[in-house]
């Protein structure tokens, strides 16, 4: 019942279901010995299956987002990156939006993964592009153990004329002759009518927005009798805000849809993996029916080969060698409306040995690109399991690594401001980590991690205001900082209560004068990184009954890059209160919620008021 | 939006807003004098663009003519920012004008303010001002706010015409709107009337008198026509496609018609009256395929029967310059980056050499001396 764990026990053996039929590939965070991990337990994906992620990872983790607020774009600066530093990752794949290199967290459900993992730090020489802050890990599994339908929906009503709407089903046949399969899929819509009875906050306008999105996930998944398992995910949003809805000439829209598709096939230590990904963006301003498109295709291939040795000591190697194909296709109105293509490819090679005591991974990466070659990329790590004993463990870890970006579309292509000439942006990132567990009675439970990082990034791109916005490779940026995280857990009959309080450091900060007035800038903390930031949860629960206040502080973020300007600080506190309801045989869950319960008055960064004190509540029938 | 278009489309946007600050008028009271003094009594409020979609806009103040900065001077005062680009200031009968300009449809307004504490004492708010240009006074306790209206998008940018927002002082309210040409912009009082000019694309000044607020008249000069102001003689001079039109305030006359002769790639901007009106300041700027600004600033007597171009008077372009009406000094802003505070560089106007140059906000753009 521990919130979230910190990651020295995820590199442990043991999440990672191997099933009795086949060796499955595992997750590239196998190969992140050293680094952190923080899985999100269950019961916050139960509660937060009504929100987004950006609202997820702001309360249980230091991720920092900058938020437009009212259903639109919220962008991540993970340990003080910029949101085109951390990887997305759904089921493996890297689901950035390839334009703007970045991941819209506004339009990530919580709703219909199984899993939701944050690996912190650079991961490039495991995942590839982008991950040079972090990674978010987005996983759905199948579930063969419970034969049989499971159909869900839920309904959560809200303030401001708010309503989502979700329905599924999971499904599990029998074992037969020919293998088993199984299933899930999930729809959801959300309706964000943002009627709020109030038109400023504070003297700050609130401003009038409206959301609608859609989404289905189909994840299938078929085993069979000779160990090879299957697995088609497929994952389509239509997502649209509009800024000013009422005001006929200066509306503007923005139109996101996004169309994932994978298929995988694992048997006898191969996995083949071809995908096809679509992102379209429309964005229209007064006129919607004219609006400036982009479309952007990848088509991936992916083939990866799986090692094990087993010494007689019982000390395992395991070396996972993979290459990657991904065709580029795209139109945008920016590059000049041509189709423009380019291939991408990656080949890699994992390394992980374990001992009792001691897990290392060696990994390294080449990257190829048309016209565009990212450097080398290796990395190393390691667990060192100091104590391992019944009621106490200590684990030490340390990891080196190199990360890069390959330049999104944007940055090359965009006309006249793009540059076809960038470098890719190289990180080097080395961090240091200590995660303990305690268990003083069987009642209680403690866990505490602490970590310290150094990443510095060259060639960092920048749209230099100099040359009318061009983008150059102009900055070199030090991100360094130190985070902590405590969990408790207490248990006594059907009594359940605990907490976790997580705190972030974060220095972030510019290198290089690369023009007389860029002095006013080196040394200065990043915008929109907040230096400190705090986030809290607590919980309580009677059966099944469950209390949580969970609340996030940040201290205030810079807007400007000379530190001259800053947003203020953020105090948001939410209040959830679930409990089981019994509908004749039918399992339902009703859950109030409070959100701002303070009231607090929040700036986004447009100087816009968010919303004060609002109330939701959601009734989740069936699974 | 994506970060790309979010920038670009700013930098379109910007670069329309090339806008000059015309001098403001002057005025001193004449009420019991104040035992306590106020702390924006006397000084220079330099206004600062801000970041369009950042809206943060600001008033900076130089106390008196010394190197001592304060910076959001709107914010010291109420705790509040002003939450948008700053778009104009002006002061009337002893209240203070802002304007301000929000990136989202609106969101625009008017601030109206003690003068010398910069206390907020009222809102004018969309649809009463919707991308407010230039506020001046007309006459006692009453100002006029020339507004574009909503504006559209890039393919019709001004689907509305322009109005005028005639403010009643006294109550803090807009009691008159008059429509006007599209992209109205700058205005001239001269006696009874008020020359309006715009930016939309239209090729007349709008004549209005000043006691009915309705239109008089319009004159047609050239396209865009951007009033000046009236130079030591009275004379009235309007900025037009690359020619610098001196006319007759009354009867608007053209005197004369000064060309400047340049390349189509070079854009005027940053017009301004030296010192006792006998010269007008302008720049010229272009931009260069690496995408850097160049320009220079430029200078023309009042009595110059043509513009030469021989040899600038300032090497260097700005984002805004204003003259101090006390001494001649030249107040002129340097916007490093929309992401940082900006300068003011202050130049000597007899041996044009830099006084000092001081920091203040994101895109210094304007001045108002006090």
């Amino acid at each position: 019942m521990i919130g979230l764990f910190g990651s020295g026990a995820m590199a442990q053996p043991g999440p990672v279901s191997l099933s009795a039929v086949t060796v499955r590939a595992t997750a590239p965070e196998r190969f992140g010995a050293g680094q952190k991990l923080q899985r999100i337990d269950s019961a916050a994906l139960g509660q937060f299956r009504f929100q987004n992620l950006s609202e997820l990872l702001m309360l249980q983790t230091p991720l920092a987002f900058k938020n437009y607020g009212g259903g639109q774009i919220a962008t991540v600066s993970f340990r003080g990156t910029s949101p085109n530093h951390t990887a997305v990752l759904w089921n493996g794949i890297n689901v950035n939006q390839p334009m703007t290199g970045q991941t819209d967290f506004s339009t990530l459900p919580v709703l219909g993964f199984d899993q939701i993992s944050v690996q912190y730090g650079s991961a490039g020489s495991a995942v590839g592009s982008d991950a040079i802050g972090g990674s978010l890990l987005l996983r759905t599994l199948p579930d063969f153990a419970g034969v049989g339908l499971r159909p869900t929906a839920g309904v959560q009503i809200g303030s401001f004329d708010n309503m989502q709407v979700q329905a599924g089903a999971q499904y599990t046949g029998q074992t037969t002759e020919q293998g088993q399969g199984a299933g899930k899929t999930v729809v959801y819509s959300n309706t964000f009518n943002n009627r709020y009875p109030y038109r400023e906050r504070g003297f700050y306008y609130i401003e009038p927005t409206t959301a609608y999105q859609q989404g289905l996930m189909q994840d299938l998944f078929w085993r069979n009798r000779r160990g090879g398992q299957w697995s088609l995910n497929t994952w389509l949003t239509d997502y649209a805000v509009t800024v000013a809805p009422a005001d006929t000439l200066g509306r503007e829209r923005t139109r996101t849809q996004g169309y994932r598709t994978q298929l995988s096939y694992e048997a006898d230590r191969w996995t083949l993996r071809v995908g096809w990904l679509r992102d379209v963006l429309d964005y229209a301003k007064r006129d919607f029916s004219r609006p400036s498109h982009s479309l952007t295709d990848r088509l991936l291939t992916r083939l990866e080969r799986e090692f094990m040795h087993t010494t007689a000591n019982g000390n395992a190697w395991q070396v996972r060698l993979g290459g990657e194909v991904v065709h580029y296709r795209t139109r945008v109105d920016g590059y000049g409306g041509q189709l423009i293509t380019e291939n991408r490819a990656d080949l890699y090679a994992l390394l992980r040995y374990q001992t009792q005591r001691l897990t290392v991974s060696a990994n390294l990466r080449q990257g190829f690109v048309t016209r565009f070659d990212p450097p080398l990329t290796p990395s190393l790590g390691a667990d060192v399991r100091l104590v391992q004993r019944e009621r106490v463990g200590l684990t030490a870890r340390a990891s080196v690594g190199r990360s890069y970006r390959v330049p999104t579309l944007n940055e090359r292509y965009w006309q006249t401001l793009g540059n076809p000439d960038l470098r890719p942006e190289r990180g080097l990132n080395a961090e240091l980590g200590l995660t303990a567990r305690f268990q003083p009675s069987p009642a209680w439970q403690l866990t505490s991690d602490l970590t310290a990082y150094r990443n510095r990034i060259d060639d960092w791109t920048y749209w230099n205001p100099d040359r009318g916005y061009r983008v150059e490779n102009l900055q070199q940026v030090l991100a360094r900082g130190v985070e902590w995280s405590g969990t408790v857990a207490y248990g006594q009959g059907r009594w359940r209560a605990g907490g976790r309080v997580g705190y972030a450091l974060t220095r972030s900060s510019q290198l290089l004068a690369y023009n007389a007035y860029a002095r006013d800038i080196v040394g200065k903390q990043l915008p929109y990184v907040p230096v400190h930031n705090t986030s809290l949860m607590a919980y309580g629960s009677y059966r099944d009954v469950r209390l949580t206040v969970q609340s996030v502080v940040q201290s205030r973020r810079f807007s400007t890059f000379d530190n001259s300007q800053s947003l203020p600080g953020i105090v948001l506190t939410d209040l959830v209160l679930s409990a089981p309801l019994k509908l004749g045989p039918v399992r339902a869950r009703l859950q109030g919620q409070v959100n701002n319960l303070f009231d607090a008055l929040v700036l986004n960064v447009k100087q816009n008021a968010m919303p004060g004190r609002s109330f939701a509540l959601g009734l989740v029938v069936g699974n | 939006m994506n970060t790309t278009m979010t920038r670009f489309s700013q930098l379109s946007f910007k670069s329309a807003f090339f806008t000059t600050f015309a001098l403001s008028l002057f005025i001193t009271s004449c009420d019991a004098p104040d035992p306590e003094p106020e702390p924006y009594e006397s000084g220079v409020v330099v206004l600062n663009a801000g970041n369009f979609f950042d809206n943060n806009g600001t008033l900076s103040f130089i106390q008196n003519r010394s190197t001592t900065v304060s910076t959001d001077i709107f914010q010291a005062t109420n705790s509040r920012r002003l939450a948008g680009s700053m778009q104009g200031y002006n002061e009337i009968d002893g209240k203070g004008v802002i304007l301000v300009d929000n990136s989202t449809a609106g969101q625009d307004k008017a601030e109206i303010v003690e003068i010398g504490t910069f206390k907020s004492l009222g809102t004018l708010a969309a649809p009463d001002i919707e991308n407010p240009r230039q506020v001046v006074r007309v006459s006692a306790n009453k100002a006029y706010i020339t507004c574009w209206g909503a504006t559209g998008d890039f393919s019709n940018f001004y689907p509305n015409p322009g109005y005028i927002a005639v403010v009643d002082m006294a109550s803090r309210q807009v009691v008159k709107k008059i429509p006007v040409s599209k992209g109205a912009e700058n205005m001239v009082v001269s006696g009874s009337e008020v020359l309006v000019g715009s930016v939309g694309g239209e090729k007349a000044l709008t004549v209005i008198d000043l006691n009915t607020d309705t239109v008089k008249s319009k004159v047609e000069l050239g396209n865009n026509p951007d009033p000046i102001g009236l130079d030591a003689t009275g004379q009235l001079w309007v900025y037009s496609a690359k020619e610098m039109i001196q006319m007759n305030a009354q009867t608007k006359a053209v005197g004369s018609r000064l060309k400047i002769n340049t390349t189509a790639d070079r854009n005027v901007g940053n017009i301004t009256f030296g010192r006792d009106r006998q010269n007008i300041f302008f720049g010229l700027f272009s931009y260069a395929a690496d995408g850097t600004v160049k320009g220079e600033t430029y200078s023309f007597t009042i009595r110059d029967a043509s513009i030469s171009l021989a040899t600038p008077f300032i090497r260097r372009h700005f984002s805004g310059m204003a003259v101090d009406p006390t001494d001649g000094t030249i107040y002129a802003g340097v916007t490093p980056s929309y992401k940082q505070a900006g300068y003011v560089v202050r130049y000597q106007p007899n041996d044009r050499s830099v006084k000092d140059s001081i920091r203040v906000e994101i895109a210094p753009s304007g001045f108002f001396f006090k």
